[in-house]
């Protein structure tokens, strides 16, 4: 099942990423390459539970820079992992499906997606948001995030130029 | 972006540095003083202070000070205008991949 992309809500990011599927999967699966990668330099990330399955728990914790203390970030729960195929995940649910504690808190699941491509792997991460509401609540949240998320992409550009 | 290469230029130079991308990521979140933002680092504050100047002469972040206190704040323009959450959200993810793409890329080189 692949939902349609509302244009509104969604985002879909797609890369033909030049390492075999096995690689990517592994990037993504095994928590210790997992933080290496899922926040920007110098933030870190800390893997407290992956549990890939339906309903296991995907937790993370945040810290802003090298030495600052380390924070609740990411309390999200699997609903599907297709070995080398496919990982759904969402914050709108914890561990077991337990419905999350969501005040204040933009809504997302994200079906993260790989298929076999000549050059390695087509990779594709399709994350949908609730609705237009909830969007508005966290314009500014979103506007002060975004240039957070604008210099971590600048940054990440950078990093690789240095 | 592109017809302004040198304030591009400008831009990922100041974002080379570990110390001023933690500066600009912590500015995302709103003004801090001087002294607030030094506070995690482990340098002299004239080291600091050469940062904060380079920062702000490439334009990424303004300056101003009251009595004693100098403040910090985001300059917002030279990122280009994320316009909304959305695109704030597609910003992260694409960094994500990046790096993603960046770490598998390294480790199957590697093997």
């Amino acid at each position: 099942m692949s939902p349609a992309l509302n244009p509104e809500l969604d985002l879909s990011i797609s890369r033909i990423i030049k390492a075999p599927r096995a690689v990517v999967w592994k990037a993504w699966t095994d928590p210790a390459s997992f933080e290496q990668w899922w926040v920007p330099a110098p933030s870190r990330c800390k893997v407290l539970e992956m549990d890939l399955r339906p309903g296991g728990a995907l937790v993370t914790h945040f810290s802003e820079t090298a030495t600052s203390d380390f924070g609740p970030h990411l309390s999200a729960c699997f609903l599907a992992v297709d070995s080398l195929k496919r990982i759904v995940f969402t914050n709108v649910m914890v561990a077991g499906w337990r419905p999350a504690d969501v005040s204040g808190m933009p809504l997302m699941t994200a079906i993260i997606t790989l298929k076999d491509h000549p050059q390695g792997t087509d990779y594709n991460a399709h994350v949908m948001h609730k609705n237009s509401a909830d969007r508005n609540m966290h314009h500014d949240l979103g506007f002060h995030e975004g240039w957070g998320t604008v210099t971590a992409q600048l940054a990440a550009i950078a990093e690789r130029r240095v | 972006m592109e017809k302004h290469p040198e304030t591009l230029n400008g831009i990922f130079q100041a974002l080379a540095d570990p110390t001023r991308r933690a500066v600009i990521a912590r500015l995302g979140k709103g003004p801090a003083s001087i002294s607030d933002l030094a506070k995690p680092f482990d340098m002299a504050l004239p080291s600091f202070m050469k940062h904060i100047h380079f920062l702000e002469d490439s334009g990424l972040i303004r300056t101003h000070k009251e009595g004693r206190v100098r403040t910090c704040a985001l300059e917002k323009k030279p990122f280009g205008a994320v316009e909304s959450w959305l695109s704030a959200q597609r910003a992260l993810w694409e960094a994500r991949t990046d790096r993603l793409e960046q770490f598998v890329t390294a480790a199957s080189s590697k093997e």
